[in-house]
């Protein structure tokens, strides 16, 4: 049987798919936390502002050193805007923020947009390089931890966790290029090289940068998972009832105990992954990467505020959306989750 | 709890340090030496760490009209722009000099209110373009007139720049200056930037690719970051510079440099402070440790303008409390030299003693805050390695005379806001230069019209003007002489260690002011980069 079908019908539905699409609870789910995010991402800049605005010293200061005289830094002051009332610059960068432009750096003078481009690059890939490794590890080691709680491997595993949390990252990068850079000469222990240049380059510049993030990740998830995964295998009925239809011990632990402890999961992850960025300038000062937290570091220090304001604008935007996607996962991961259905 | 976690941090940095010296074995070989390098080779590339938190910041670029850290960015300035004169020595450090580089000579005349610069013919810009009189009066007069206080503090009459003919060029000043000469190397109108480079790049785009006429041209630029330069093959200089590539990299201090030139991901790193990695890199033996020649030594800051130590008393009591033997020897094993006045060891006009200078007497102190019916006081330094260490012992020392005595660590900008509020009563601070009338010399301490100053004695002031002013060295080392006894005979402010940062070299490395002795112009030694150099691997 053949199915005529009118000329042009596939275009006539188009923007019913759209209009469909735009419905769906997804989008819906979306566009509803985009529009929350304006309110949070305001907040977030006037904040800011006023905070850096409480900060002693100001970019003229800090640009003219200790010899300037209070004229030449009352006539800097006065060329970089810094004598205008605080509103005025707020309102003034917030009218350029909007179509996208940063402003320019009151030190540099050059774009900050182009500058935070750059470097959130080198940042955004040592972020995600250090989740993928650290949730890579740390959901099989959990998942075998669980599997026998109490046994060798299950102690071992909580011994090593505890340890990677008990360091602060700064020691753990510096005993990592010790180890890996200088003892053993296996990977470099600062410099970056773009994905751009070397793909193998990259990932062998990046290896002890990630490893310094990632392993204390790798700690916090491989516990956290760990102790979910008993909690839901000792005291939930569903798990009870599993075993009572007769599933393995490896199914319940797969397919039911871990698609439940997922949803917790994600949801700290969805949390670090929004504060992580900013968290990364200590590795990225001893490793000399060009990344997002190095800039901030600097433009604290040198009063850049314009800088700053971009760069926890920046943070405040990847936090925002990193919620919004560990939000949407919940629903991918359990049908039962519907946003925004009535 | 605080002094626990500070305990736990002191116990952790020192394990650390221990666990890094023990890196890579080596056991205690002694470090090349640098005259038995054999004859420089060319070619061959070096990555030199810089701390982001000094030498290793160029935030506003580097553009010598622009660039408020040139100071701090000596290495990477001298290596694009080479320089009018520069800060020579023998490999030991001694015998420093101020010699002409680009400028071919010079002649201070009209008893040092007139000199005059003879720019050695033939020399080009990278850009190819002539670096002559006239490319060097643009750039001082877009020096005087820029308003960044990086401008030159000459004292410099109306229409004082005038250009002689192609290769001479004249300044005219309204007094005596006679230190102009030495003051070149420590100031940014020392490098000469292309106008023509500069015309037909801007000013925004100059500051990151700038052109000049040094033994490097950038080739990339990073700021704050990571600076790139390869071998200026039009260089003035036949056969310099050595190096074909030149990498300046920012790092994030001491520890993580000291770790990458173990793991050889850079050659060198300029102004090691952190005294226990210095000691390691000595007895690890797999590098040169350069300690150059100290000239600025700390100096204890007494505010005689306003509160306790208005009373000379309590200026007394802070000298007769204060042992820097003991500190240098307990802190620092007689690293750094004590100083009784405002020049180190490697400066020039050195005094080892002062006449009459006020030493350590506990019971004398304890005797005059007695007198004083008790002493209290704030002192306050800069975030920096030794001066937090030297303000701690200081407290110790100052607490058993019977002086009840709080410290603050500042950032610059709110210790600028202590000193310009005049809300400040003691700070730790370093005094003088290589020459004490260049740079941040002793005026920058001591005279009435600096804003960081706790003097105001016209009497000082007149001697340290004239010192400055005096072509006669002779001269010049006897109103310094006087100065150093005034100030102690006045109790103003005691002085303290030299410190000098120091440098480190991988195995291979060599040059002057990196593996041989140049007293710090200010702060880190001009290191002559064209002709650092590097052996071949065998």
């Amino acid at each position: 049987m053949t199915v005529a079908t009118r000329p042009g019908a596939d275009a006539d539905r188009a923007p019913g798919r759209l209009a469909a699409l735009l419905a769906s609870p997804g989008a819906r789910l979306v566009g509803k936390r985009l529009l929350m995010a304006v309110p949070i991402l305001l907040g977030v800049s006037v904040l800011t502002f006023w905070v850096l605005n409480l900060i002693p010293g100001n970019a003229a200061q800090q640009l003219l050193g200790p010899e300037a005289t209070p004229e030449q830094v009352r006539t800097l002051e006065q060329q970089l805007g810094l004598d205008q009332p605080g509103y005025v610059r707020y309102l003034g960068w917030l009218g350029s923020a909007v179509t996208g432009d940063l402003g320019t750096s009151l030190v540099s003078g050059q774009p900050v947009t182009s500058q935070i481009g750059e470097r959130l690059a080198v940042s955004g890939e040592l972020v995600g390089l250090a989740f993928v490794v650290s949730l890579g590890l740390a959901i099989p080691v959990a998942l075998l931890a669980a599997y026998k709680p109490g046994r060798m491997f299950d102690r071992v595993s909580m011994l090593v966790s505890i340890t990677g949390l008990s360091v602060a990252n700064y020691v753990l990068a510096l005993l990592l290029v010790l180890l890996f850079a200088v003892e053993l000469a296996l990977f470099p222990a600062i410099g970056f090289v773009p994905l751009s240049e070397s793909v193998a380059g990259n990932l062998h510049s990046m290896a002890l940068p990630v490893a310094a993030i990632a392993f204390p990740l790798f700690c916090f998830y491989t516990r956290f998972l760990r102790g979910d995964l008993v909690d839901q295998l000792q005291g939930e009925d569903y798990v009870t009832t599993a075993r009572a239809k007769g599933i393995g011990p490896g199914q319940v632990l797969l397919r039911h105990a871990f698609r439940n402890s997922s949803f917790g999961l994600i949801t700290v992850v969805g949390l670090n992954l929004g504060t992580l960025i900013g968290g990364t300038v200590i590795v990225e000062q001893i490793f000399a990467l060009p990344g997002i937290g190095q800039l901030m570091l600097q433009a604290i220090n040198t009063r850049d505020f314009v800088v700053v304001q971009a760069c926890v604008l920046v943070f405040a935007i990847v936090a925002v959306l990193a919620n919004l996607l560990a939000d949407l996962l919940y629903a991918v991961l359990d049908p039962r989750i519907r946003y925004g259905s009535r | 709890m605080r002094r626990l976690r500070l305990r736990y941090s002191a116990a952790l940095v020192a394990a650390l340090i221990g666990v890094a010296a023990c890196g890579g074995g080596g056991g205690g070989a002694p470090a090349p030496d640098a005259a038995a390098a054999g004859p420089p080779q060319r070619g061959g590339e070096l990555t030199v760490l810089e701390d982001v938190a000094f030498a290793g910041g160029w935030p506003t670029g580097l553009d010598p009209a622009t660039s408020t850290t040139g100071g701090a960015n000596v290495s990477q300035m001298s290596a694009i722009y080479g320089g009018l004169f520069r800060l020579a020595a023998d490999d030991d450090g001694s015998n420093a000099r101020v010699e002409p580089n680009q400028a071919e000579s010079y002649e201070l005349l009209d008893d040092g209110r007139t000199v005059q610069l003879k720019i050695r013919p033939g020399i080009a810009f990278s850009d190819g373009t002539p670096m002559d009189a006239e490319a060097v009066a643009f750039n001082f007069t877009r020096a005087v007139n820029s308003t960044c206080t990086c401008n030159p503090r000459w004292p410099l009459a109306e229409n004082g720049i005038t250009v002689v003919d192609p290769q001479t060029i004249r300044l005219t000043f309204t007094r005596p200056f006679a230190a102009v000469i030495n003051s070149f190397p420590v100031s940014n109108t020392n490098w000469i930037v292309s106008p023509t480079a500069l015309q037909q790049q801007g000013e925004e785009q100059f500051k990151i690719t700038p052109v000049g006429a040094g033994p490097f041209t950038v080739v990339s630029n990073q700021l704050s970051s990571e600076l790139v330069l390869e071998r200026n093959p039009t260089y003035f200089k036949e056969g310099l510079p050595y190096l074909d590539k030149l990498t300046f990299q920012s790092i994030g201090g001491d520890q993580p440099a000291y770790q990458a030139l173990l793991a050889g991901q850079a050659q060198a790193y300029e102004g090691l402070s952190t005294t226990p990695l210095l000691e390691a890199a000595q007895q690890q033996g797999r590098m040169t440790v350069t300690v150059q020649p100290p000239t600025s030594p700390y100096v204890i800051q007494l505010n005689t303008k306003d509160g306790p130590f208005v009373d000379p008393r309590a200026r007394e009591a802070i000298y007769a409390a204060t042992d820097f033997e003991a500190i240098a020897q307990g802190l620092f094993r007689g690293l750094y030299p004590v100083s009784q006045t405002f020049t180190g060891p490697g400066g020039l006009f050195h005094q080892e003693k002062v006449e009459g200078y006020q030493g350590h007497d506990v019971e004398r102190a304890k005797q005059l805050v007695a007198e004083l019916g008790g002493l209290t006081v704030n002192l306050g330094t800069l975030r920096a390695y030794v001066a937090q260490q030297v303000m701690t012992a200081l407290q110790t020392q100052w607490q058993e005379a019977g002086i009840t005595v709080t410290t603050e660590t500042y950032e610059l900008s709110t210790l600028v806001q202590q000193f310009n509020s005049n809300q400040w009563q003691a700070m730790l601070q370093t005094a003088g230069a290589w020459d004490p009338a260049s740079g941040v010399g002793v005026a920058f301490r001591f005279s009435s019209t600096s804003p960081f100053s706790g003097v105001a004695d016209p009497a000082l002031d007149q001697m340290l003007n004239d010192a400055a002013a005096t072509v006669d060295q002779a001269e010049r080392a006897r109103l310094y002489t006087e100065a150093g006894k005034y100030i102690s005979d006045n109790a103003y402010a005691p002085f303290g260690l030299a410190f000098a940062a120091a440098n480190l070299a991988t195995e291979g490395v060599h040059g002057p002011g990196l593996t041989t002795k140049i007293p710090p112009i200010v702060v880190n030694a001009g290191i002559l980069w064209d002709e650092v150099w590097r052996a071949a691997p065998q």
